[in-house]
């Protein structure tokens, strides 16, 4: 009996610092990336989506269920892009922690100033997101947003470690402001790209360059052969620097398109983990940056 | 406060070289200027300094306290914005949607052939499909959040016939973590084709094993009640559940067979990634109750008790969204026993058992927006007793079918199928070989689909 008091014990002895761990479901990546930033070791962390998936396309997997059956918050992009599985999880995960309007449901667009938003949207448009552009995370200063409010986020939900999260951030702050320092010595003011989807917006605006043309006709529906003879007639006006497009889809009709027209195609790493070398949110930009120069 | 120096030094500026005009005299303006240079350049140099001192100390992750000018924006803007998972207001709205199933069908059989075309020894109950065009449903579905303790969901299929209240009920979002109630009219957690609409089936019909014991048409075990399920803090995914149901099911049950509720179910679910892009689901399901049906022999009825057991298995591998195969099998295990009574004039009551089964087992490959799929069912497959006053009835050969299956996905919201069977489940009868093309649209906000 004494021994196995003992026992229960010292497993709860073992036990208590990972209960003290807040335990972190993000939907994609650079989300989970963030969250590391600023938690360290005080946070696990989870990622539903892997780095090579198309965000647009995730079914909700029964072990995705599970994760968010035990997490402590759940912090998504947003804009309704996880709109065909996370509301599902959140329901099925039996979790009162993550439902919305709950201290643990983070939603990621709330911090950034959204754009191309639709009034009016029909499905006819394709899948057009009627919030606004769903794909805000290649831009600092929608990064820096939404890393002060996941701070925020983080010092609610415990109280305890929130100056080591204040300083985690205090310290993402000083990083971004020196990458910033870099990034503004690249110059791609002027520039002009046609891009497989609407990813790069945000970026466009922050750094100058214009999105001329979009290989997709509309939105998650793939271009038709009389678009794309539309299409290359238009490049071949424009002259455009690079056609681009993300690792998870794309690439044959950009290359097709390159080799046709002889304008460079570009396969840009869209998220944390897509691309080696690709660890974290700075050398996603790092590498998104570059590629584009 | 860089900045404001600056800014004030560059506010003093025109000051300094008014004085100097003033003076007329060039070389003291000069040298004000040198000096003002200088002092500028030192509290540059005091401010880099002050800098690069705050710079260290963040990296040496020293100070937990903000730098100055930096502070954390507290307020977590909730105002207007709209959040992005159930997509804009559901306040003044709840989330509508809109689901047309419609076919167009032939068979070499009459309308009359497959509306008395039952399986003998299973079930008189036969298909509602006319040769030509058929309306299946326009399905209206509405759910939104109640409050900040339920969900609630409502399917309501419109017929020819009318409407119908397919599903209308609430769950449970507060309880305690892993538990959930869910309340209302449902379809049951039995099994895994029952618990989806037959809009995301990946065949037009419901499989023989379902037909023979659960029912004829697409509808399955949709019945009032109450379900209890429990998620484990296991290391892979495990659901467990309980259901008290009111057991109107006519194949199974039927409404009369007791006075209140009275079916029961318990189903456990796991479920494992082998890989990235790989899934599997499986587990066993068993209902049970009390029996009052006429299905079983024209003008017979049968009273008694009923238990169904099914065993699932769900493979599914998806790399892209262009690439995907899937595997999908159910066994079905039916024991009955009771009395069976002659309505026709002289008829006599005799003891009925019966211990049957059956198995669908289908795969269906994905490529780009073209599915292809077969379906091999079948019944009696290791058990066929149907025993009356305890003599084992013939029922001769095995009924089977099997399915071939294309279709194509315009979007995520319209499909197109084709599909062929051929029907050996009516073993007295000719076989059925029928031909469906499917068209399948949703419109609206319609909630998100299972696994």
């Amino acid at each position: 009996m004494k021994k196995l008091l003992i026992t229960i014990l010292i497993m709860f002895t073992f036990a208590t610092p990972a209960l003290a761990r807040v335990n972190i479901v993000a939907t994609l990546p650079w989300i989970g990336s963030l969250a590391n930033d600023l938690g360290k070791d005080k946070v696990n962390i989870k990622i539903l989506v892997k780095p090579y998936q198309d965000p647009h396309q995730i079914e909700a997997k029964p072990s995705m269920i599970l994760a968010a059956r035990d997490a402590d918050m759940l912090i998504y992009n947003g804009l309704d892009l996880e709109i065909g599985y996370l509301p599902l999880i959140i329901e099925s995960s039996r979790n009162p922690k993550i439902q919305p309007g709950q201290r643990g449901n983070l939603d990621c667009s709330q911090f950034i100033n959204v754009i191309e938003k639709h009034e009016t949207a029909d499905r006819s448009m394709g899948d057009v997101h009627p919030l606004g552009n769903p794909h805000y995370h290649l831009a600092a200063q929608n990064i820096l947003g939404v890393a002060r409010g996941m701070t925020q986020a983080l010092c609610n939900l415990d109280q305890e470690q929130a100056s080591f999260y204040k300083s985690n951030l205090a310290f993402f702050e000083a990083t971004l402001k020196e990458k910033q320092k870099q990034w503004a010595q690249i110059s791609l003011k002027g520039k002009r790209f046609v891009a497989y989807h609407r990813f790069f917006e945000y970026l466009a605006q922050e750094f100058g360059f214009q999105i001329v043309g979009y290989v997709e006709e509309k939105p998650g529906i793939p271009p038709s052969a009389g678009y794309i003879e539309k299409l290359i007639e238009d490049m071949k006006r424009l002259k455009p620097d690079a056609i681009i497009t993300t690792t998870y889809y794309g690439k044959d009709e950009i290359n097709a398109l390159s080799q046709k027209i002889g304008v460079k195609s570009i396969v840009l790493p869209h998220d944390v983990g897509s691309a080696p070398g690709v660890n974290d949110w700075f050398s996603l930009m790092d590498t998104v940056l570059k590629s584009l120069q | 406060m860089k900045q404001g120096i600056i800014l004030f030094l560059l506010l003093c500026l025109p000051s300094l070289s008014g004085y100097a005009f003033a003076e007329s005299n060039i070389e003291s303006r000069i040298r004000t200027l040198e000096e003002t240079l200088k002092k500028q350049e030192e509290t540059i140099k005091a401010q880099q300094k002050m800098i690069n001192e705050m710079k260290e100390q963040i990296k040496k992750n020293e100070i937990a306290t903000i730098p100055e000018g930096k502070e954390i924006s507290t307020e977590i803007k909730k105002e207007t914005k709209a959040t992005g998972l159930f997509g804009g207001s559901a306040l003044s709205n709840p989330n509508i949607s809109l689901v047309l199933n419609t076919y167009a069908y032939s068979s070499n059989l009459t309308t009359d052939e497959l509306k008395n075309r039952g399986i003998s020894g299973y079930t008189t109950e036969g298909l509602d499909r006319r040769n030509g065009f058929n309306l299946d449903s326009a399905e209206l579905a509405f759910y939104a959040p109640v409050d900040p303790y339920f969900n609630l969901y409502a399917t309501i299929p419109v017929t020819e016939d009318g409407v119908e209240i397919e599903e209308a009920y609430f769950v449970t979002t507060a309880l305690p973590q892993g538990n959930q109630i869910k309340a209302g009219k449902f379809k049951s957690g039995f099994g895994r084709l029952n618990s989806q609409h037959s809009h995301v089936w990946d065949f037009v019909d419901n499989p023989l094993p379902y037909r023979a014991f659960i029912s004829s048409d697409d509808s399955g075990i949709d019945e009032k009640g109450i379900q209890y399920t429990y998620i484990p803090p296991l290391p892979f995914y495990t659901i467990l559940g309980v259901e008290v149901l009111q057991g109107e099911n006519k194949t199974l049950f039927g409404s009369d067979a007791a006075g209140g509720a009275h079916a029961y179910t318990a189903f456990a679910k796991a479920s494992l990634d082998i890989s990235d892009n790989s899934t599997i689901l499986f587990g066993p399901s068993v209902i049970t109750g009390k029996t009052k049906t006429d299905t079983i022999q024209t003008n017979s009825d049968f009273t008694g008790d009923t238990t169904l057991y099914g065993l699932e298995f769900t493979y599914k591998w998806k790399p892209t969204k262009y690439q995907g195969f899937k595997v999908q099998s159910e066994y079905l295990y039916r024991t009955q026993f009771g009395n069976l009574t002659d309505l026709n004039p002289g008829g006599i009551m005799k003891r009925l058992d019966r211990n049957q089964d059956g198995l669908y087992v289908q795969g269906v490959y994905l490529w780009n927006c073209w599915e292809f799929g077969v379906r091999y069912d079948t019944l009696s497959l290791f058990k066929d007793d149907y025993i009356l006053n305890g003599v084992k009835q013939d029922q001769g050969r095995r009924p089977w079918r099997i399915t071939g299956m294309a279709d194509y996905t315009f979007s995520e919201f319209s499909l197109l199928r084709l599909q062929y069977n051929h029907d050996e489940s009516d073993v007295t009868g000719k076989p059925n070989d029928e031909l469906f093309l499917q068209l399948i649209f949703t419109i609206g906000a319609h909630p998100a689909h299972q696994f």
